[in-house]
This record gives C-alpha cells, sequence and structure tokens, in this order.
C-alpha cells in the first residue's frame, strides 16, 4: 500500500469514527467539529508524508499521476474523468447550497456566559452561610427552582423536557462552578429577558425572578444551589 | 531580488531558475506607485468627507463613511505603526544577541548576520515614525475628545517620550555607522552601545504602552502635580503584563521575520553560497523564533489574571464572552506555529543530515501524532458551533463528552505538553548525528528519559485533576505547578544534552544548502503566523473595551462605538497582516540596494567557516 | 448579498487566485506573495464560518427627575452611577474584599448620611486613622478624588443617589427624601441640571 492510499484510508477510517463511531456512545458531534478533526488528520497526513523527498514522492506521485491522467488506461481513465467532473460540481452545489434560502435556522454560537452589567460583578452574598440559610435556601429551591432544575440540582427537573437548550444542570463542572454568586444573582434576578446584547440570541426561559422572590431569597436559593450540588462558587483570591 | 541580478544573468543555464528572472525593480515600482496614490488620497477624503464642524467643541470628524470610515482608518495605520514598531524593537534585541554571540564564539557568520540585520533598522525606523505620526495626526483629527482627555492626563510622558527618542535615534546612528569602525579593541563600547539601544528602546515601548492601558484599565486621577497624575496614570494595572508580553512577542516577531526573511532569499538564491547562507539563516531565525515563544503563553496568562482581577466584567467578555471566539482562532494559530517551527526542525533532521530518515521517522511521528492530539484539544470549544438540529441531539451547546475538553485545565494541560515536544523536536535535532562517547552517556539518557516521563505524568494527573478542584486552586496551584515543572524540564535537559554532547563525536556532518523549498516556505507561514497573532490578539485587547474610549471613564458616542463581528474584523486582520509583509518586504529590498557592492553576497566570503557551531545544536 | 457572503467572495477569490498563481507561476517572489495570500484568505475564510455577531454600545439611559417614584427607584439609579458614571467601582469594593481602596460593605449603616456627603465633596476633611484591617496596615496607592469637581463631576442628585444606594444596599432605610431631589424649573434651582 502506498503512502497516499495508507494516508486516505487514515481519512474515511477518522472521518467513520467520529461520525458513526462515537455516537454510539454518546451524543452525535456538530459538524463545524468533524471538518476541525479531519483538518487536523489531513494536516497530519501531509506533514508526516513530506518529511523526506522519498515520502513525499510516495505521497503526493500517486495523486499527481492520477490528476495529470499519465499513463492511465481503461477503468483509470474513466475514474479521474468523473473526478475531474464531480468536483467542480461539488463546489458548485455547495456554493448553492450555501446561499439558498432555507427553513433551517442558521448555526449559532450562543454565549452561555455573557459578562454580566456592571452593578451586578463583584456582589458578594449579604447573607451568612449558615445551616439554617442553606436549608431554608433549599426550600425555596424545591419550590421555585426544582420543576425544571431538578430535585437534584442536575437540570433534570419534571418539566426540563419543555424546554431548548435545557435548564443548567448545576452538578456538572462547567456550569455554576465557573461563577460567582454575583453572576447567579444578575441571572436569577433577571432571568432570560433580562440577558444583555452580548448574549445573544438569548434562548432563555429563565423567569424574571426580581418580581416575585426578594433579594434575600435569591441569595439563600444560590447558597443552596451551591451546597446542593457539591459545587464552589468561583473566587478570585 | 535586487542585489543577486548579477548572478542570476550568469545562471541562466539552470532551467528551473529561468522563471526566477522577476522584474523585481518594476514590481517594486508599481506597488510604491499604489502606496504613494494611498497616502496621497487619504487626507483628500478627509477634506471631502467633513463639514464645517457647528456648535460645540467637535468630539469626532469622520473621512469617507461608508466607504473607510474613521475608525478603520486609524485601525490599519495604528496597526502598521504597531507592528512595525515591534519589528523595530525586536530586531536591536535580535542583532545584539547576534553580536555577542558572534563575538563569544567568535563566529564571523553571527557579526555579518547582526550587521545585515541592523542596516534594516535605520530605514525600518523612519518607516515606524513616519506611520506614528501620522496615526498622531489622525488622532487628533479624528478623536479630539479623547486625545484632549489622554493629553490632560499624560502630557509629561509625552516630553518624556520625545526625549527617549532623541536618545534612541542618536545610539541607533552610532550603533550603525560604528559598526565597521567598532571592530577589535572597541568592540566592547560597540556591544555598550547595542544595549545603551536596547534599554531605551524598551522605554519608548513602555511608555505608549501605558497609555494604551490606562484606556484599558484607568485608575482614579486624584489631584496633584501634572507629573503625579501622569505617573499614577502611568502605573495601572494592566501596564507591566502588556509590557513583558510584548517584549517578548517582540523578540519572537524579530526571529521569525528573520526566518522568512532568509526562506525568501532561500528560495530565490541563485548559487550555492547562497543557499548554504540562509539556509543557515533561517535556522538561526527559527531557533529564536521558537525559544521567545515559550514563555509567551505565560505572560498572556499574567495579563489574563490581571484584567480579570481589575474588573472581572472585561475578563468575561474576552474570555467567556463576546469575545471567546478569539481564542480558539488564536489556538488555531498558534498551533499552526507549533507545527510549523517543529517541520522545520524535522526537515532539518531529515535533509541536513544524510542518511537520518530511517531512524528518526518513528519518533517524530509519535510526536506529530501528540502535538496533532494536544491542537485537537486545545481548538474543541467549549460551546459548539451547532444548528438548532445538531444542537437538540446533544442537549444544549455543550457537547456531553467533548465539552469537557473545552475548559481551561484542559487546554492548560496541551500547550505544556505542546512546549514539551517542541522542546524534544530541538533536543533531538541538537542530538542528531552525534555518537556519546562519555562513559556516563547512557546514564544521562535514562535520567533525561525519565524527567521527561515523570514531567509528563505529572502534567496529566494534574490537568484531570483540575477538574475536581475549584477554579481558584486550580488557577493558582496547578496550574502554576504545570509550568514549573515544563520548565523545570527544560532548564535541566538543556544543560544535560550540552554537557553530553561535549565530548561526542560527529558521525555525519550537518550539510547545509540543500533543504527543500516547503522548508523556506513553512519559515514564512511562521512569520505570518505570528503577524496575524499579533494582530488578533491587539484586536481583543482593543476590543475589550468594548463601547468605551477609556474604559468605565469616558465612553465611545461615535458612531463607530459598536466591535465588528468577527469575520469581519478577521478580514482587516488579513489586510493589515498583508500590507506589513508587503512593507518589511519593501525595507528589506530598499535596504539591500545599497551595501552590496563590496563584500559581493554576504554569504560568499564566509561559506568556508559555516560548517562551524555555534548557537546551540547548529552544528 | 449580505456583507459575510461579499467577505467569503473576496476571501475565496484571494485563495483561488493565490491557488492559480501558485501552479502557473514561476517567479518565486510572486509565488510567496501567492502563498501568503492563500493563508491569510484561508483564516479569514475560517472567521467567517463562524456565526457573526457583533458587539452593540447599549443604549443612552437618561433618569428623568420628575418621574422618580419612590426611594427604591433612587437607589437603583444610585447603583447605575456608582458602577458607572461615578467611577467609584474603579477602586471600592463591595463586600468581596480588598479592593484598591477601603470596602463598602455596610458602609452605609456605619456612616451617616451627612458624613457620606462630606467625604464625597470633601475627601481630605476627615480621614479615618483606624481603618483597621486584619493584618498589616493596607497602602491604599490613590488618594480620593473630589467626586463633585472634574473629571468626574457628579451632580448635587447624584451624589444624593449614590447615598440612596449605599444606604439602601447595607440594609439602612434611605434617609434620603424624595422632595430634596432638585427638579428643574423649581425655586432656586433654575441653574442646577435638570436630569440625573
Amino acid at each position: 500500500m502506498t503512502l497516499a492510499m495508507k494516508g486516505a484510508v487514515l481519512l474515511v477510517a477518522v472521518f467513520l469514527i467520529v461520525k458513526f463511531g462515537l455516537p454510539l456512545i454518546t451524543a452525535p458531534l456538530p459538524m463545524s467539529l468533524i471538518w476541525l478533526y479531519l483538518f487536523l488528520t489531513t494536516v497530519g497526513i501531509v506533514v508526516y508524508g513530506t518529511l523526506s523527498a522519498e515520502s513525499t514522492e510516495a505521497l503526493l506521485g500517486p495523486i499527481f499521476r492520477f490528476l495529470g491522467g499519465e499513463g492511465l488506461n481503461g477503468s483509470a481513465k474513466l475514474a479521474r474523468l468523473a473526478v475531474l467532473v464531480l468536483v467542480p460540481l461539488l463546489v458548485g452545489w455547495q456554493t448553492y447550497s450555501e446561499l439558498v434560502p432555507s427553513s433551517q435556522p442558521p448555526a449559532e454560537n450562543r454565549t452561555i456566559h455573557p459578562a454580566p452589567p456592571g452593578e451586578f460583578v463583584g456582589l458578594a452574598n449579604p447573607v451568612p452561610n449558615t445551616p439554617e440559610n442553606v436549608m431554608m435556601g433549599k426550600g425555596l429551591f424545591s419550590a421555585f427552582c426544582s420543576p425544571c432544575h431538578g430535585a437534584k440540582f442536575n437540570g433534570n427537573g419534571p418539566a426540563s423536557d419543555g424546554f431548548n437548550p435545557p435548564p443548567a444542570n448545576f452538578v456538572d463542572p462547567g456550569t455554576i462552578a465557573q461563577l460567582q454568586e454575583s453572576y447567579l444573582f444578575w441571572r436569577i434576578k433577571k432571568g432570560g429577558v433580562g440577558l444583555n446584547v452580548e448574549g445573544h440570541p438569548w434562548k432563555s426561559a429563565m423567569p424574571r425572578w426580581e418580581v416575585e422572590l426578594p433579594d434575600e431569597w435569591i441569595w439563600k436559593i444560590i447558597m443552596a444551589e451551591y451546597a446542593g450540588s457539591g459545587q464552589k462558587p468561583r473566587t478570585w483570591e | 531580488m535586487g542585489p543577486h541580478t548579477s548572478h542570476r544573468r550568469s545562471d541562466n543555464r539552470q532551467a528551473r531558475q529561468a522563471g526566477a528572472v522577476v522584474p523585481a525593480t518594476r514590481v517594486w515600482a508599481y506597488a510604491a506607485l499604489v502606496f504613494m496614490l494611498f497616502t496621497v488620497a487619504a487626507p483628500l477624503g478627509l477634506a471631502w468627507g467633513q463639514e464645517a464642524p457647528a456648535g460645540p467643541a467637535t468630539e469626532y470628524r469622520d473621512i469617507l463613511p461608508g466607504v473607510v470610515g474613521s475608525r478603520n482608518l486609524i485601525w490599519i495605520i495604528a496597526q502598521q505603526h504597531l507592528l512595525l514598531a515591534g519589528f523595530v524593537l525586536g530586531v536591536p534585541i535580535f542583532a545584539w544577541v547576534c553580536e555577542i554571540v558572534g563575538v563569544r564564539t567568535g563566529d564571523p557568520r553571527y557579526d555579518t548576520l547582526a550587521k545585515e540585520f541592523t542596516k534594516l533598522l535605520t530605514s525600518a525606523y523612519a518607516t515606524t515614525a513616519l506611520f506614528g505620526g501620522i496615526l498622531l495626526f489622525l488622532l487628533i483629527g479624528l478623536y479630539p475628545k479623547l486625545m484632549s482627555y489622554l493629553t490632560d492626563v499624560f502630557f509629561p510622558s509625552f516630553l518624556v517620550y520625545c526625549v527617549l527618542f532623541l536618545l534612541e535615534t542618536v545610539t541607533l546612528y552610532l550603533y550603525w555607522y560604528g559598526w565597521d569602525s567598532m571592530q577589535g579593541a572597541t568592540k566592547g563600547f560597540h556591544l555598550f552601545l547595542g544595549f545603551l539601544l536596547n534599554v531605551f528602546a524598551f522605554f519608548i515601548m513602555i511608555v505608549p504602552n501605558s497609555w494604551a492601558t490606562f484606556q484599558a484599565s484607568p485608575v482614579v486621577i486624584t489631584e496633584g502635580s501634572m507629573w503625579a497624575r501622569a505617573w499614577a496614570a502611568t502605573w495601572n494595572p494592566t501596564w507591566w503584563p502588556v509590557n513583558v508580553h510584548r517584549l517578548i512577542a517582540n523578540v519572537v516577531l524579530g526571529g521569525f521575520i528573520c526566518g522568512a526573511y532568509a526562506g525568501l532569499k532561500y528560495l530565490m538564491a541563485q548559487s550555492k553560497e547562497e543557499r548554504v547562507h540562509y539556509d543557515w539563516m533561517g535556522y538561526v531565525g527559527n531557533f529564536i523564533g521558537v525559544f521567545g515563544m515559550l514563555p509567551l503563553p505565560f505572560a498572556g496568562y499574567w495579563l489574563m489574571r490581571e484584567v480579570y482581577q481589575y474588573n472581572q466584567q472585561m475578563g468575561i467578555t474576552l474570555m467567556g464572552g463576546f469575545l471567546s471566539w478569539l481564542f480558539i482562532l488564536q489556538a488555531m494559530l498558534i498551533g499552526i506555529l507549533f507545527l510549523g517551527a517543529n517541520y522545520y526542525f524535522w526537515l532539518g533532521i531529515m535533509y541536513r543530515i544524510p542518511g537520518s530518515e530511517a531512524k528518526y521517522r518513528k519518533p517524530i511521528l509519535a510526536m506529530l501524532v501528540i502535538l496533532l492530539i494536544c491542537l485537537g484539544v486545545w481548538m474543541t470549544p467549549h460551546s459548539l458551533v451547532a444548528s438548532l438540529e445538531e444542537a437538540r441531539k446533544m442537549g444544549g451547546t455543550h457537547h456531553p463528552m467533548l465539552g469537557v475538553l473545552g475548559v481551561m485545565s484542559a487546554k492548560m494541560t496541551v500547550v505544556n505538553v505542546m512546549i514539551l515536544v517542541t522542546f524534544m523536536s530541538f533536543v533531538m535535532y541538537w542530538r542528531a548525528g552525534k555518537q556519546e562517547t562519555a562513559t556516563w552517556a547512557k546514564a544521562a539518557k535514562v535520567g533525561q528519559g525519565l524527567i521527561l516521563g515523570i514531567a509528563t505524568v505529572v502534567i496529566l494527573v494534574l490537568g484531570v485533576w483540575g477538574y475536581f478542584v475549584p477554579a481558584i486552586t486550580r488557577i493558582n496551584y496547578f496550574s502554576t505547578t504545570q509550568v514549573l515543572v515544563m520548565l523545570f524540564v527544560l532548564l535541566t535537559i538543556t544543560p544535560l544534552t550540552a554537557l553530553v554532547l561535549k565530548s561526542a563525536k560527529t558521525t555525519t556532518e550537518m550539510v547545509w544548502g540543500i533543504m527543500p523549498p516547503r522548508a523556506a516556505y513553512a519559515l514564512v507561514l511562521n512569520a505570518v503566523m505570528v503577524i496575524l497573532l499579533m494582530t488578533l490578539m491587539g484586536y481583543a485587547r482593543s476590543s475589550s473595551r468594548v463601547h468605551w474610549h477609556v474604559y468605565g471613564v469616558m465612553q465611545d458616542t461615535s458612531p463607530y462605538a459598536y466591535s465588528p463581528a468577527l469575520g469581519y474584523a478577521a478580514a482587516f486582520m488579513s489586510l493589515n497582516t498583508f500590507l506589513f509583509c508587503l512593507m518589511v518586504a519593501f525595507i528589506f529590498w530598499v535596504a539591500s540596494l545599497g551595501g552590496e557592492k563590496k563584500g559581493g553576497a554576504p554569504g560568499k566570503a564566509r561559506v568556508k567557516e559555516a560548517v562551524r557551531p555555534a548557537v546551540a545544536g547548529a552544528r | 448579498m449580505t456583507e459575510v457572503q461579499l467577505l467569503q467572495t473576496i476571501g475565496l477569490s484571494v485563495v483561488g487566485l493565490g491557488g492559480a498563481i501558485l501552479l502557473f507561476v514561476k517567479a518565486r517572489f510572486v509565488r510567496v506573495v501567492a502563498f501568503v495570500s492563500i493563508v491569510l484568505g484561508g483564516f479569514t475564510l475560517v472567521a467567517l464560518s463562524i456565526p457573526q455577531m457583533a458587539s452593540l454600545p447599549p443604549g443612552v439611559e437618561k433618569f428623568d427627575v420628575a418621574s422618580i417614584k419612590d426611594k427604591k427607584e433612587l437607589a437603583s439609579i444610585g447603583q447605575k452611577i456608582f458602577f458607572g458614571k461615578g467611577q467609584c467601582a474603579l477602586c471600592h469594593t463591595i463586600g468581596t474584599g480588598e479592593g484598591r481602596c477601603p470596602d463598602l460593605k455596610g458602609i452605609g449603616s456605619k456612616l451617616t448620611r451627612d458624613f457620606m456627603y462630606e467625604s464625597l465633596t470633601q475627601p481630605q476633611a476627615y480621614v479615618y486613622k483606624d481603618y483597621e484591617h486584619v493584618g498589616p496596615a493596607k497602602f491604599f496607592p490613590a488618594k480620593m478624588p473630589y467626586i463633585n469637581k472634574k473629571p468626574i463631576g457628579l451632580s448635587k442628585n447624584e451624589i444624593l443617589a449614590v447615598i440612596a444606594f449605599l444606604q439602601n444596599m447595607s440594609g439602612e432605610e434611605v434617609t434620603v427624601e424624595l422632595s430634596e431631589i432638585e427638579v428643574p424649573g423649581s425655586a432656586g434651582s433654575a441653574s442646577r441640571r435638570g436630569v440625573l
């Protein structure tokens, strides 16, 4: 097997694994990520293949000869013709499908943690962290928050299926463990409608709790969320 | 191009190089013409686009709104000025180090190299000052409100800046024009001049840094004397992190531009002597660039920490909010830079050391795979770009499995591993073609292996453990430990290898001048990546202020207060990089027009000594 | 054509032109320029493939004095001034520990309203000698500036709003009366600014 063929096999194998292999054990990957991994694989093949003059020939020689049509006959000749016709068509189709209006909403990168407004930066929790306060916070949490965020703080409440994106999972170290208490205070108090321009597209069904809960209750709920999910709020010192 | 016209004529019989006959002068003449048109057109545009101001003091003026716009024009000019300044400050460091190496090793190639680059300084320095002047006039004209505020605060440091400029100019002229007359006994004084040049250059850098960092992290200015106020504003929280970060980055820029220059010259070389010389020069440039790059991530990390401490809102905008995608692009560019640098080392082993292919293919493959895996982890974002359907399948924009690769703990780990791999690439290159003779060589080898192995394990373990501790523990203890472990490896293996190789006998001599063209392209690629990175991160630094001129103090109320989307910004970064590359090429070309008549090609006279070692690994 | 599509077209053209040059032109310098163009064009295309998002400045907020209904609203305006125009948060923290200047947690219950007003307008009149921290005495590098003078220059209304915020934040009752806020046009305050 020549280097060129090995490279092609590797590329196809990587594609099959990330596209069809990984979904067997976890959620499917978005195309943007698959492209990234394929790109890295290609770079690897090219770097490895062009390390010396001989390997460069082994990698690129067959490709160039095939495209150049040197000494090809029979089916190989037809294959070359097919490639030369199909590749431009593929590019054209890709361009067309990019430009044609479709009913699919465009891919988006939602800013998960937009910067909070100045007045919510660096507020300290005014409520002392006592077992009683945490207990009370847990009670408030189960009354107001657990329908969506779940009794186990894992975003799996009975109403969670109704939302896309789903309610935040506080047990995940990527959510509240990355944030300060003042950040949670902002999100709870102002809710989805209170997100700033930076957080666009908002897509959050979080209610604006300032309408219903006094600040002190919100602070207690925050304490309960950290205590219940086994996380600690982020600090900078 | 220019200086080697005479060679070209005689070498025309070489069929492959026949195509290389570029009408270089004509290309440049056109380029210069277009450039002049551009500079002439800009002030005209100002005149057309402007209506007479009415009412109270003008806060903003615009220039061809809708076509150019004041912000875009400032963007381009400021970026050119900054890149040129980085070049002008990086090259003296580079040249001075080369000069010292030349004196220490007695290898005349280094002195020639240092001189060749100092020659660039005079014209590059003038161009930098020119762009600084244009920038200043435009700023005064287009942003009067901001400029009068900054002048109010910083006037004394404007004066200091002017004095520094005078000193720097005098020193530069002495350093350059005295090069040949200060050889031999007075070389020491010349080295001192070089030192002085770098000291002044450093201060010239940090004074404007204080203006820019004050805009990003202002402190409250109390009443007091003019000097006290300026000093209080200068000493702002991000001043020193930016100073250090920029100083290191300038060395890297100087090194990689030297490499790219050598690569280009190598491609266009007409004789064997030239090829040997520029092959070697490319090696030295790449070496300095890579070694400057190693501490750079940590300087950047320090800067980010200070930004977070100063104002979390700004920190979140940068790292988690609006600008977070910049850091994925940054990872991509740095990743390509790492790959390019390693690729160049590997090509060096394969080509310069005949018969090494069979021995080194396997280790190189292993390093390549590790690098690519690290790169894959680094470039996997925390929240992914996904269509609605894809996001629904994943249950949000976090992937349940790969999402964990998106957080800081994973990124810090792979960066450290990538630096280690690059360092090992270099050590491998250094040792290639040599046979250790010392009796303890084996023990040393085992020791090195152990150090490397344990260090890697420690870095990985800390990286995984980092997921299970509070963020502050991770940042303060785990990440710093990882860095210290990595530095420990660098600081133990380097002297150990040097000791072992002192007594080693060379089995295969290095052959210079037979690298394939793609090595030269790799050098050019590295330089482009560094310049792009500077434009990208400069954009990040500047747009982290969002709609403020001076963060939290003076709001931008112009029509350009918004920050553009990343794609639009990237187009500007590319344009700026391209313009800068052309300008540097022009400066190199202008500098090469004069002094070549006496000595011929620089490499020609020196070629006989070209196999002598000097910089570690350059054998 | 949208701006993104225009830029994409330009990027693709640059990359395509560069590719054509690499295929057909032999001049080395031109080839290197083409190579650089391909790299830069590719970078731009990657950046364009990410969903585009611009950051717009927030709308300008103006507070109409006449429409302030209760003290709570006054305090929330003071909060915005504290973190915005007043620049207080450049130095002072509220309960998160050692900023560059004294922490203001509970300051509204420690100080009287008049003392706060004086601290803002005559900052050097009284400096707490025993501003005690645990451990060694803390060095505060910046002197407190006059808040009612340039460059910050808050109006009396604005300073009162900040005091209302500080009191409210400390769990105290706000002692700033709405009647103290000077509405333009009313007697004796014709020269003052009417909006906060």
